[in-house]
């Protein structure tokens, strides 16, 4: 039993344990589901999207204010009587796939003022005949794929605003629109695409005849009719009607067809789905029947199995003045019936290898003729005659290539203002334009080009307005590439070339121009003089190019400039002078992605661009490139701070050079001093020996007495710091010999020996015997250096009599007196730096300082 | 006990997570094609009629979804991934402004979308080898509407 318990208590606690893991792990999920995934809050208080959060009913958390309420992909089932009393003000309501099964009567009793209701893929089985009562301003009502097999129980005949009513992807079956349908005055859309009709029959659609429907469209595309009973559409009045991939097969389109007979519409859409599988291959006759329909706009779409020639396409369309032939494998125009009214013809997607200017050249009413997106087409060797009224030609997007542009092809037709033909492979511009020189609007872009740039191919074409020479790999040389062109407003040649990479004066005849576009024209440079005609330039594109200066020369004639686009070039900066020919009216300018110079040098133009951030376009790629450490850094970004800071620096590194400066001079004057006072702070206060009682003993003639005292010992002893001088005439002792003397008190009591070298010092045996003395002295003892002053010119014939002198001097160094006063003070700092070495200091010279 | 716990606890997690299952839609001797979704809304259905003819330039698949939005326009690109690296992108408009040539084009959310019918490839031929297809349609708001990634182990012969 104990055991027993145990195992019991066991499985109890892990039950408990699991418990509490499931609710750890389910709690928050649902606490997620409530919390964290609420409708969004698409417009505040107005608009609210509830898509696929599993709710079951109009989510508490919506206001009463709210407007537009998505609640699709939901779980909802069925709908109550006032089940959506809590948003009154709703206009659009989309509840598309919510499961809905069941609308009982009154469920939108509330939505007095909705104008949408979607109830897309919701199978609905039980649709209470008052379902949609109190939509008393629906405008818009979607069905589709609601399981709806019958319009007669369709509780819709007291909306009378409803303008749209989509009820494809349904099973009706019979196209009969019940008595209600007449009530309903102001549908202007009704759908029944992809739907089970089979056949339509007379007075299936009499509830349309009653009321005057000029706009209404009808679609039945995606059915799959069998018959429609002639007489069906008599009397009816449609905007459009859709009838793709409506019948099985040829003889059904052909039978069904002659059922339109007195149908009048607006525009009338046949043919198949490439992706369908019943594709109509087109036989003689097939749109025999349209001949008793009126109708504006015919279009054709996806037809195949045309035999050459023979087919009857036109055969009754003859009154149509608009057709649209799409994705058809016409390979060879159809025959065109006399006096054809046809004004608009478009062949998009077909399969003509030639332009069948021929053929077409019998729409006499032609206005409008666009062939575009035809593969194989390449040849344009026919001629459009006598198309009077032909205004508009588009042959883009084909293959074309030929070598007449474009007078010989248009022969008698003097209205054309309209011609494309861009986007073609290779045509030759020769420059005839005189059939059609009342051209407008020219447009030859992506098409490779031969004439324009070489010749002045464009001279007859005095009235046009737009040209589009883009990527044409037009170079080009002629400075008169655009003469002619005297009311030209717009000139788009992005992406070709100049001769030298370089515009000059290729515009000089364009004084009309609004637009000119030269982006990705390889350019390098732009001549002063290029824009001087265009005073009315409104937009200038120049980006792409590899232009290294705005020179404000160049721009300045462009005063009415709204746009100038700079971007992707090679601008480092844009200098003050060509900020300031910017024109007031200049609203756009981009210099993005240019290679900037973010240093402080420029600082004018970076304050500008702080400035100008509503003018400037694509602020966030203009950056920096150089210097290094700024690289992709924004130009917006740049501190401008940085710069004054720096200005600071350079004052102070200034004001710290100038002290240095004066703090070196003052101890280059004052060296002596200060070394003397270091010196003496140092406290190198020895008791001078005997031996260094004097400073130097001067060996002089008696005769150069007077310089010595003057020049040598009044400075030197009176100075800082003072040197004590042996001088024979005032230190030698008295009584003792003169050798004694010049031994003893001289050489013996000195650290040096200046000589002062003259003429009369080398005539005198007293001072050569001293100057022996002093040579073996500084041999023996090594000790007392010779200080040689020479004494103004020296007689060298003399001096060369005196070979040990002479040879000294060529060995040594010696100073030099002379009367200028910068040698002089060179003579003063070398002696007194010799003199200085090795002196000691006393008490009392320390003293005396 | 505990594996149990942890068992609900895995389990949970792969319930909570939009990682969407691999789908194989071929898995012949030398060929293998699987697809998985890759919008994080939904799963959708493919199959290729015959496997042995994605081999050729134009074979035929089918396809279901449904539309999360509309698809007034529609736009495809498939980039072809070989080791990482996208080799080959390829666009193409299948719905565009004012010309609906396929019959789903201009269909709202919420619809049934089914497409059953010829694919042509932007290349001659897809190539041999393992490699990722990645297809994704968006519509005129950019919105993704589907989203797949293929693997293609693909060792066919071509003659």
């Amino acid at each position: 039993m104990p055991g027993l318990l145990k195992m019991s208590q066991i499985r109890a606690l892990s039950l408990w344990m699991l418990m509490v893991v499931l609710q750890l792990v389910l709690v928050p999920s649902q606490l997620a589901g409530c919390l964290l995934n609420p409708c969004l809050e698409v417009i505040p208080n107005k608009t609210f999207s509830c898509m696929g959060l599993n709710v079951s009913g109009v989510p508490a958390e919506i206001p009463h204010t709210t407007q537009n309420l998505d609640l699709s992909f939901n779980n909802l089932q069925s709908l109550g009587s006032n089940y959506f009393s809590s948003v009154p003000e709703l206009q659009l309501l989309d509840l598309t796939r919510c499961h809905l099964h069941t609308i009982e009567d009154n469920s939108f009793k509330d939505l007095q003022k909705l104008s949408t209701l979607i109830l897309t893929a919701n199978s609905l089985q039980y649709l209470g005949t008052a379902a949609f009562n109190g939509l008393t301003s629906l405008k818009k009502l979607v069905l589709v794929e609601t399981n709806i097999a019958s319009l007669t129980d369709l509780p819709i005949g007291h909306l009378h605003t409803l303008q749209e009513l989509n009820l494809g992807h349904n099973n009706i079956a019979s196209l009969k629109l019940p008595k209600y349908f007449t009530n309903l005055t102001s549908l202007r859309h009704l759908s029944f695409l992809s739907n089970k009709i089979t056949y339509i029959s007379k007075g299936d659609l009499d509830a349309l005849k009653e009321v005057n429907r000029l706009n209404l469209t009808l679609e039945l595309s995606l059915n799959n009719i069998k018959h429609i009973q002639p007489g069906s559409f008599a009397k009816i009045h449609l905007g459009e009607l859709g009838l793709r991939a409506s019948f099985g097969n040829f003889s059904v389109m052909h039978t069904s067809l002659q059922g339109l007979t007195g149908l009048q519409v607006n525009r009338l859409i046949a043919g198949e789905f490439s992706d369908s599988e019943k594709l109509v291959d087109f036989q003689r006759g097939l749109l025999s029947g349209l001949c008793q329909v009126q109708m504006q706009e015919f279009i054709l779409v996806c037809v195949r199995g045309f035999e050459d020639d023979t087919d009857t396409l036109f055969n009754c369309l003859g009154n149509v003045s608009s057709i649209r032939l799409v994705n058809l494998q016409l390979e060879k125009m159809s025959e065109v019936p006399m006096f054809s009214q046809v004004k608009q013809l478009e062949c998009k997607k077909c399969k003509f290898q030639e332009v069948p200017a021929t053929k077409l050249s019998l729409f006499k009413e032609l206005r409008v003729l666009r062939i575009t997106k035809n593969k194989n087409l390449s040849s344009f060797r026919q001629k459009f005659e006598s198309l009077r009224n032909l205004e508009v030609v588009d042959l883009s997007e084909n293959h074309l290539s030929f070598y007449s542009c474009c007078s010989p092809l248009f022969p008698g037709c003097p209205n054309l203002k309209y011609l494309n033909l861009s986007y073609n492979s290779i045509i030759r511009i020769t420059g005839d334009f005189t059939n059609v020189k009342n051209l407008l609007y020219l447009d030859l872009q992506h098409t490779n080009l031969f004439g324009p740039g070489s010749y002045p191919v464009f001279l007859s074409l005095q009235k046009l307005i737009y040209l589009d020479i883009s990527h044409t790999r037009t170079h080009v040389k002629s400075q008169c590439t655009f003469c002619g062109l005297n009311s030209l407003r717009v000139l788009k040649m992005a992406g070709n070339s100049f001769e030298n990479n370089q515009l000059a004066n290729n515009f000089k005849n364009l004084s009309h121009l609004h637009t000119l576009d030269i982006s990705s024209c390889k350019l390098v440079q732009v001549d002063k003089n290029t824009f001087d005609a265009l005073s009315e330039l409104k937009e200038l594109n120049i980006s792409n190019n590899k232009l290294l200066s705005f020179d404000p020369v160049v721009y300045k004639p462009l005063q009415a400039l709204t746009a100038l686009d700079l971007s992707n070039n090679q601008l480092s900066v844009l200098v003050d002078s060509a900020l300031g020919i910017l024109p007031d009216s200049l609203v756009l300018l981009d210099i993005s992605q240019n290679l900037f110079e973010c240093s402080c040098t420029n600082l004018n133009f970076l304050k500008w661009v702080k400035e100008k951030q509503d003018l400037l376009q694509n602020r966030e790629l203009m950056i920096c490139h150089t210097p290094v450490y700024v690289k992709n850094m924004s130009l917006s970004s740049f501190d401008l701070h940085s710069c004054q800071l720096k200005a600071s620096t350079v004052a102070f590194s200034v004001i710290a050079l100038l002290a240095a400066a004066v703090f070196l001079f003052l101890i280059y004057k004052y060296y002596f001093q200060l070394y003397y006072s270091l010196v003496l702070l140092s406290g190198c206060k020895h008791t001078a020996e005997r031996g260094d009682t004097y400073d130097a003993f001067v060996i002089h003639s008696s005769k150069d007495q007077e310089w010595v005292m003057k020049e040598l010992v009044e400075p030197l002893e009176g100075g800082t710091p003072p040197f004590q001088l042996c001088l024979y005439y005032r230190d030698f002792l008295p009584g003792v010999p003169i050798v004694t003397n010049i031994i003893q008190e001289g050489f013996l009591s000195s650290r040096n020996v200046i000589a002062v070298i003259s003429t009369d010092f080398l005539e005198s045996k007293w001072c050569s015997f001293e100057f022996d003395i002093a040579q073996s002295w500084q041999l023996v003892e090594g000790k007392a250096g010779i200080i040689m002053i020479v004494l103004g010119e020296v007689n060298k014939t003399l001096l060369r009599q005196r070979l040990g002198l002479s040879r000294y001097l060529r060995r040594n160094t010696y100073l030099e007196w002379t009367n200028k006063e910068i040698s002089r003070h060179i003579f003063w700092r070398q002696l007194t730096a010799v003199l200085l070495e090795g002196k000691k200091w006393n008490h009392e010279e320390a003293k005396l300082m | 006990m505990k594996t149990s716990d942890l068992l609900i606890l895995v389990l949970l997690y792969i319930n909570a997570s939009t990682e969407w299952p691999t789908h194989t839609v071929c898995k012949e001797d030398n060929l293998e094609v699987y697809y998985k979704s890759c919008d994080p809304q939904q799963d959708f259905a493919f199959s290729i009629d015959r496997c042995s003819d994605i081999a050729t330039h134009t074979f035929n698949i089918r396809g279901a979804i449904v539309l999360r939005h509309n698809i007034k326009e529609l736009y495809a690109k498939v980039d072809l991934i070989i080791n990482g690296k996208t080799v080959l992108s390829y666009s193409e408009a299948l719905c565009e402004p004012g010309h609906s040539k396929l019959i789903f084009c201009g269909k709202k959310k919420g619809e049934h979308l089914y497409y059953e019918g010829p694919v042509t490839l932007g290349i001659k031929e897809i190539p041999q080898g393992d490699y990722i297809i990645s297809a994704k349609l968006t519509n005129e708001d950019h919105v993704t509407v589907a989203c797949a990634d293929f693997t293609v182990k693909n060792y066919l012969d071509y003659y």
